[in-house]
């Protein structure tokens, strides 16, 4: 989830208001935010909700805070398909060549009016991150760069260039290097540049007089894209593979930036092929359809019938201009959101803003039967007949490594489930049965007082290729005895009084080979002529690879095959 | 101080019935007065010393002749020098040799009986070296020698009681390491106990107490069939004695307490679900209307199988109503995701990285009104520590029902507050979950940990429950159990919640 840190001074500024903690606690709830910490003037926030990107910044927060007292800031700012607002000339042109990044679209606005101070600069770094790594997924999705507007001349060019062929300084070192070169020595190359490195052309951004900006998603150029405190002129852009994604960010960014105190400056980008919203668009550009919510839905959702007023001006606490008549809510979408997807969102904007406090908690009223699941039942019934023979109950994780599961099993481990992206050699398979489990006990209990006695009921799974997944998980039970002598006849004695009450007639069948036990002491039980079992002597190269001082005796059994066995 | 003279044991209190106060007490006496043996004898010493009821008050040394296999045959065949003059005085005169074979001796025993007769004057050699007897009457101290193994054969022979010529002639068939000698001397001390103050007030409480010693042990069945405990009592015991240990067999206490929440489930009318541990995409996250393209679902989130990488089906119509509503909606009323929905991506199978799979696979044949949970075990790609275990539980459930609510869903999570968490207050804060609109967690005041997010909930969306069959509304809601599960079991590292160490799981006891 994604977490801010803010100055206080800073957000109390957005907010228009100091707030103590306990305050802050309490307010914000309504934009799902936590306070996670407060030190040395600094907040730390927790934004819960990770399809509200705007939420991400300290304006953004406060925004939604805001428009709770009643006090939502209105943006003119944005054109629209049908009202287009005046970009005094300032132009973007996304060339053809732009398709052949993978990543064909780029738009950008400007700001004038405020010096950036050290605060803003920080809060915008910080956003510019927080939207590029979560919302923009590690800048697959959107890249942002943010330059000095002084520097730039008119029109704008996003463009396909040729990786060996085109050559700036980047930010941050001092030589020219090609694109390519770039993906190779520079840190961010290294980073981002797997998201380009295998395209014909690579994104590029250059003014009208032919100076560099950016090689968007990965480095700005050192000239222009350097901003400093004191810049009072900026220009925003942001690229990526889809077009919506890339209109949000500049939506929330140009927000962010008014309520810092820039006045925003639309910038018209022209396409060389028409998109979803035409081929020319002015940016910010306003691209969300209202939503109806049907008043009846309000109702059976949250269990209240609210009047068509209530829930406008619930609405309006949480910055969302609605209308109404009798059966429906006409829902503007405020500029800087886009999670909207269905009617119910609407519903929860309502429940914040009426106050979740004032629903009263109902006790469910239609009946219903609870029942165990039939394995939980047996697998009880199970466990309780081998704590009654002294049976100490393990639990034990299902992942381990490969040398638990199979090297020291002896076992050739091809039906074993791999992952196939651990995290660590020692989670990197999952448990196809658990006598490796209470191996692991023996092997690091050497100091508890014999005979052990231990057991577990727990799942398996192996491959089957039968299964829609060509795996299986079972219900097992798993017992071992070590002692200082211990044999096969004492595991066939607790198996037999197991079966007995359990209530199970079996056979026992020979085992031709299984490396796990020594030949000639292990036996398959069988029900129904149906192997559903395994028990015997652990074999003593299976104690020597576990380090195991002592006899041991083992059992294995499919307890799901076994309760639907007669 | 107080006596407790259930303390006392047989032997014990015997000896202190028996001894008076300022007598010596030794193990001879305690042996011949009770017929203690020596063993028994020293036990009540040491236990009586221990509790300062006796106390040392004199340690001599005696000297021990004790008759050895040798002494015993010349006990009864007489010593050497007798044996030779009763021969010489039937048989006549006889070389020394003669005398050696007649009699089974050695040379070197007839020469120094030979020599011992000779200076006392009772035989002696004639001209033809043949020994002769001289005298009638036998040398004295031979014949004290014989008396004194007579008395060695019943005990061993104190040197305090012997006379001076006694003390003369045992020197003389007595050595140290004994073997070749008729005794072995030896000393020993000998160590004289006397009731201290202490003791004489145990004495009394042991007479005043009325317990003789003589109590029965134990009930034994031939003491049922004689029918002898009738006439007497059995020894008290003391209550506080130390135990030994005993090893159960026990549920594991963790596993007692997931049981315990399952029935609690259960009571509240909840039906058990369970699935595989193998997962796809499409039921992982798909069916819960995640996009493909969420953040929770790429490889540094959860486990992918390496093999096999995908599933071979998914079942229509899931698959196609599931795809439909992530691409436009379908019928949901949702304006969808708005990307092309990958098949490949949804058939690739991992490992359940949320309990929420299984309620989403419940909904394709639950009932209405119907409630159904399940606590499952879930991976996730984490760093394993304190707070992350490798694989963990997750308690999930739904409710579906014509009429549930945002209001139902609370009263539910008020019920679970009070059931689970035993927390009087419980807070309601606004959510984000994917697959739920509203979404809204918990916080509970629990009686011990104080605040605490007792888990999430919400209304599945309609994005999810339509493609899957369902038309009322479905609450869902998940329950972190672990932290009061650690609470309950002492812990504070997730990570001994599933520990192999047999010798913790025996101690842990839980609530």
């Amino acid at each position: 989830m994604p977490k801010i840190e803010v100055s206080e001074k800073s957000f109390f500024h957005f907010l228009g208001r100091k707030l103590s903690d306990a305050e802050m606690m309490d307010i914000f709830p309504v934009a799902k935010a936590e306070l996670d910490g407060h030190e040395d003037g600094v907040l730390k926030i927790e934004l819960n909700d990770t399809n509200r990107p705007d939420l991400w910044s300290a304006a953004g927060c406060a925004r939604q805070l805001k428009s709770y007292w009643g006090e939502g800031a209105m943006y003119d700012f944005f054109s629209t398909e049908d009202e287009v607002v005046d970009n005094e000339g300032r132009e973007m042109v996304v060339e053809s060549s732009a398709a052949e990044t993978g990543r064909p679209f780029s738009i950008g606005f400007a700001a004038k009016g405020h010096a950036v101070t050290e605060e803003d600069l920080v809060s915008l770094i910080q956003s510019q991150e927080k939207l590029c790594e979560g919302y923009g997924r590690k800048r697959k999705a959107v890249a942002v760069g943010i330059y000095r507007q002084n520097l730039i001349h008119f029109p704008v060019h996003y463009q396909g260039a040729d990786p060996d062929g085109t050559s700036f300084v980047p930010l941050g070192l001092d030589e020219k290097l090609t694109l390519r070169q770039i993906l190779e020595k520079h840190p961010k190359g290294k980073e981002y540049g797997a998201i380009v490195a295998d395209k014909p052309k690579f994104p590029y951004l250059v003014d009208d007089n032919g100076d560099t900006l950016s090689f968007p998603p990965v480095i700005n150029s050192a000239a222009s894209g350097a901003v400093q405190v004191g810049d009072d002129e900026l220009f925003v852009e942001m690229s990526g593979p889809a077009l919506k994604p890339v209109l949000l960010v500049a939506a929330i960014l140009a927000c962010d930036m008014a309520d810092m105190g820039f006045t925003i400056q639309p910038v018209k980008v022209r396409f060389p092929e028409p998109t979803e919203f035409g081929s020319e668009i002015t940016v910010p550009f306003y691209f969300q359809k209202p939503v109806t919510c049907p008043l009846g839905l309000v109702e059976k959702t949250l269990g209240e019938k609210l009047s068509a007023d209530d829930c406008i001006a619930s609405l309006k606490r949480m910055g969302i201009y609605a209308i109404a008549d009798e059966e429906n809510l006409y829902v503007t979408v405020p500029e800087y959101r886009n999670d909207f997807l269905h009617p119910v969102d609407v519903v929860e904007d309502v429940m914040i803003g009426h106050g979740l406090g004032n629903f009263v908690p109902e006790a469910p009223h239609d009946f219903t039967i609870g029942r165990l699941s039939p394995a939980e039942e047996f697998g009880r019934k199970a466990k309780l007949v081998l704590v009654g023979m002294g049976f100490q109950e393990m639990m034990y994780n299902y992942l381990g490594s490969r040398r638990e599961y199979t090297d020291n099993m002896h076992v050739d481990g091809k039906d074993c489930v791999f992952i196939a992206n651990p995290m660590s050699e020692n989670y990197e398979v999952v448990r196809p049965s658990i006598i490796p489990s209470l191996m692991e006990s023996e092997s690091v209990s050497g100091h508890a007082a014999i005979p052990h006695k231990i057991f577990e009921v727990g799942k398996v799974c192996y491959k089957d290729p039968s299964e829609n997944s060509g795996t299986t998980t079972r219900n097992h039970l798993g017992f071992s005895v070590t002692d200082n002598a211990v044999g096969y006849n004492e595991v066939s004695s607790i198996v037999y009084t197991l079966m007995f009450f359990l209530k199970k007639e079996y056979t026992l069948g020979e085992v031709a080979e299984d490396p796990r036990f020594i030949p000639g002491r292990c036996a398959y039980i069988l029900v129904g002529g149906k192997a559903v079992g395994i028990f015997g002597e652990i074999h003593p190269q299976v104690l020597e690879s576990w380090g195991v001082g002592y006899p041991t005796v083992a059992c294995e059994i499919d307890l799901d095959l076994l309760r639907q066995a007669n | 101080m107080d006596i407790d003279v259930k303390n006392l044991h047989p032997l014990e209190v015997r000896l202190l019935r028996h001894v008076k106060v300022g007598e010596p007490i030794t193990a001879e006496r305690i042996v011949s007065e009770l017929g203690y043996n020596v063993g028994q004898c020293n036990q009540a010493f040491s236990w009586l010393c221990a509790k300062n009821y006796l106390v040392e008050k004199s340690r001599t040394t005696h000297t021990l002749y004790e008759i050895t296999d040798l002494g015993k045959k010349d006990e009864q065949d007489g010593l050497p020098a007798q044996r030779i003059y009763n021969y010489l005085k039937e048989q006549g005169a006889h070389t020394l040799p003669e005398i050696a074979e007649a009699l089974g001796l050695e040379k070197s025993e007839v020469g120094s009986a030979f020599g011992q007769l000779s200076k006392g004057k009772i035989a002696r050699m004639d001209e033809l070296h043949r020994a002769f007897v001289e005298k009638q009457e036998m040398l004295r101290e031979v014949l004290i020698a014989g008396k004194l193994l007579s008395r060695a054969l019943k005990a061993p022979l104190d040197d305090a009681t012997l006379s001076d010529e006694e003390k003369r002639v045992i020197t003389t068939i007595s050595k140290k390491r004994g073997s070749d000698s008729p005794l072995k001397v030896s000393e020993k001390e000998e160590v004289a106990y006397e009731l201290t103050d202490l003791g004489g007030q145990a004495k009394e409480a042991v007479i005043k107490s009325g317990i003789s010693g003589e109590e029965f042990n134990a009930v034994t069945p031939e003491l049922l069939e004689s029918g002898k405990w009738k006439n007497g009592s059995f020894r008290p015991y003391s209550l506080n004695a130390p135990i030994s240990k005993i090893i159960p067999g026990r549920l594991n206490p963790y596993g007692a307490y997931i049981q315990w929440v399952k029935d609690k489930l259960v009571s509240l009318g909840f039906e058990e679900f369970d699935g595989p541990l193998v997962e796809d995409n499409f039921w992982n996250g798909d069916a819960l209307f995640m996009p493909q393209f969420h953040a929770a679902r790429d490889i540094h989130d959860v486990y992918y199988l390496k093999d096999p990488v995908h599933a071979k089906t998914i079942e229509e119509p899931w698959f196609s109503q599931v795809r439909e509503t992530h691409e436009n909606g379908w019928k949901t009323g949702s304006r969808g995701w708005g990307y092309e929905f990958s098949e490949e991506f949804t058939k690739r199978q991992l490992l359940r990285s949320q309990g929420t799979v299984l309620s989403a696979h419940t909904l394709t044949h639950a009932k209405v009104p119907g409630k159904y949970f399940g606590v499952v075990r879930c991976f996730r790609f984490d760093e394993v520590n304190a707070t992350h275990g490798a694989d963990f539980y997750q308690t999930e459930g739904i409710m579906l029902g014509k009429d549930v609510n945002l209001k139902t869903l609370l009263g539910l999570l008020k019920m679970f507050a009070t059931e689970i968490a035993g927390a009087e207050e419980v807070k309601y804060v606004p959510s984000y979950f994917p697959f739920t609109e509203p979404s809204i967690e918990v916080h509970v005041k629990h009686p011990v940990l104080g605040w605490i997010e007792l888990g999430g909930s919400g209304i599945f969306r309609p994005e999810v429950t339509r493609p899957l069959g369902i038309d009322v509304p479905v609450l869902a809601w998940g329950m972190g159990i672990d932290r009061m599960a650690l609470m309950h079991l002492g812990l504070n590292d997730i990570r001994e919640l599933f520990t192999p160490n047999i010798d913790s799981v025996r101690t842990r006891r839980g609530n």
